[in-house]
């Protein structure tokens, strides 16, 4: 599958006026796999890139073991201060508003993809709407459930 | 002066003089003793006692260790004595007192008699007083720590719950169906879910046990720990720890070795929630008996009398108790965009 994911990526930010998309997909390793950042697209720093997700843990972890979609519409009044440390991208990549979605293929979620904003509740619930709506389209090769 | 006072109020100021629960010095020129009062003969060593009617210079200093500054608990810097300029109307001294060592009192040291040069330096039992306000704290800090050990509790129970018990109960289903399964290739692939599902639970458990406490600790020391540890926090936060160690793998008393390790993870979880960098330096070395820890970061920094806390606010605290417990110091250094400077010494 010859996807190229980071335009794919830059297209949706451009799309919804998105501050930051990235994309995580699991990779194979011994056993087990890893879920790892691949792709970003208005990123601040690096960070994302030594980040091994673990499943159920931040953002990405606990959407790809639920394989529930997440909404957080305000950061600052939702996340409490003393467990931000626990979600590094949000913090480093300073989101205050944002939606993560699992990407299924085969009935498996196979990556994760955050949608974030620096504004405080700029991901209303008509847009989190819109964008689960259209992400099999966004997305190809992959289905939100 | 007296001619002028009412015999009463003369008879009053004797009485209080004689009689008074508070020490009362009276000092002369080059701050020799003048006079001093039965409350304070009492706390006086006979020794000091004797220099100091024989009027030798200072000789307060026998007995006293010093006050409290704004800048120190007990210091002897800009002394009351020889800085009498200053507002010494208020402040706490301590005293080698006769049999009951060295206690706090309160103080007021002022001069009455310009002319003369005459000063009295009143003095005033502080312990009841030290000893609630003490209580006190002690009590609010209980308070601190039961919560959060409390928090601790819930946190690992839920990590209990949610990741180990969940992964389990989900591989136990596996194996349910996989009794009913009749077609090897359907069983073979059961069995692979089971497999990484299993794994996962390991990988968790170990994570668990780790964060908790990690045995490289107590098998392989400081050193090991901390190269496993700060691979860990680049994996999880993508923080980069540019590591340096000067102890060629020497192992050291395993109290030591744990508050070093502790003091080092929670500077490093400050650095995480607050400095807002992508890398931090740990120098680890040893100079003369003396094990020493830095750990710089060139983030945010903070306005030291001024802090705003991302949790219980028991971070700091708690590597300072940690650095006592092993007679070693601590200290922060740091100011609002320059970073922040953590350093700990424990003598070995």
């Amino acid at each position: 599958m010859d996807t190229n994911f980071q335009q794919i990526i830059t297209m949706i930010k451009e799309k919804y006026g998105l501050d930051l998309v990235m994309l995580a997909f699991i990779q194979p390793a011994q056993l087990d796999y890893v879920l790892t950042w691949q792709y970003a697209a208005g990123n601040i720093s690096d960070r994302f890139k030594r980040i091994v997700l673990q499943s159920g843990k931040g953002v990405a972890g606990s959407v790809f073991k639920s394989g529930k979609p997440m909404l957080v519409k305000n950061v600052t009044t939702e996340y409490p201060m003393k467990d931000l440390f626990n979600f590094p991208i949000v913090v480093s990549e300073k989101i205050k508003s944002f939606c993560a979605l699992p990407l299924y293929q085969n009935h498996k979620v196979q990556g994760v993809i955050l949608l974030g904003y620096r504004i405080e509740d700029a991901m209303t619930d008509v847009l989190y709407e819109t964008i689960k709506k259209n992400m099999s389209t966004d997305v190809p090769g992959f289905y939100e459930r | 002066m007296i001619n002028h006072m009412p015999s009463q109020l003369i008879d009053c100021l004797l009485g209080m003089y004689e009689y008074s629960s508070e020490a009362i010095f009276f000092f002369g020129k080059d701050n020799k003793l003048l006079n001093l009062n039965p409350a304070a003969k009492e706390i006086l060593e006979a020794g000091v006692l004797e220099e100091m009617l024989q009027g030798r210079e200072k000789s307060i200093c026998l007995s006293c260790k010093g006050y409290t500054s704004t800048e120190e608990l007990v210091t002897c810097q800009s002394c009351y004595f020889l800085n009498p300029r200053q507002d010494f109307s208020s402040f706490q001294i301590y005293l080698e007192t006769k049999g009951k060592g060295v206690l706090p009192y309160v103080a007021s040291f002022h001069t009455i008699d310009q002319a003369e040069d005459t000063k009295v330096l009143i003095l005033r039992n502080l312990t009841k007083q030290l000893e609630t306000q003490e209580l006190l704290f002690h009590n609010t800090t209980i308070k601190h720590i039961i919560k959060a050990q409390e928090d601790e509790r819930k946190r690992i129970s839920r990590e209990l719950h949610d990741g180990v018990a969940q992964e389990i109960l989900s591989s136990l289903v596996d194996i349910r169906v996989m009794k009913y399964l009749q077609d090897p290739a359907d069983v073979s692939q059961k069995m692979k879910h089971i497999e990484t599902s299993l794994t996962r639970l390991l990988d968790e458990i170990r994570n668990m046990s780790v964060e908790l406490r990690p045995s490289s600790l107590d098998d392989l020391g400081i050193e090991a720990a901390f190269r496993s540890h700060f691979k860990w926090i680049e994996k999880n936060y993508g923080l980069i720890v540019h590591y340096s160690h000067k102890i060629q793998g020497k192992r050291f008393n395993n109290e030591i070795e744990t508050v070093v390790y502790r003091v080092c993870q929670e500077a490093i979880l400050n650095v995480l929630k607050y400095a807002d960098v992508d890398e931090i330096f740990v120098h680890l070395y040893e100079t003369e008996n003396t094990l020493m820890l830095d750990i710089i970061d060139q983030g945010n920094g903070f306005d030291m009398s001024n802090r705003e806390t991302k949790g219980t606010g028991l971070g700091l605290f708690g590597m300072k108790e940690r650095a006592e417990l092993v007679k070693g110091t601590f200290s922060i250094t740091s100011s609002i965009g320059n970073g922040t400077k953590v350093h700990l010494e424990v003598p070995v």
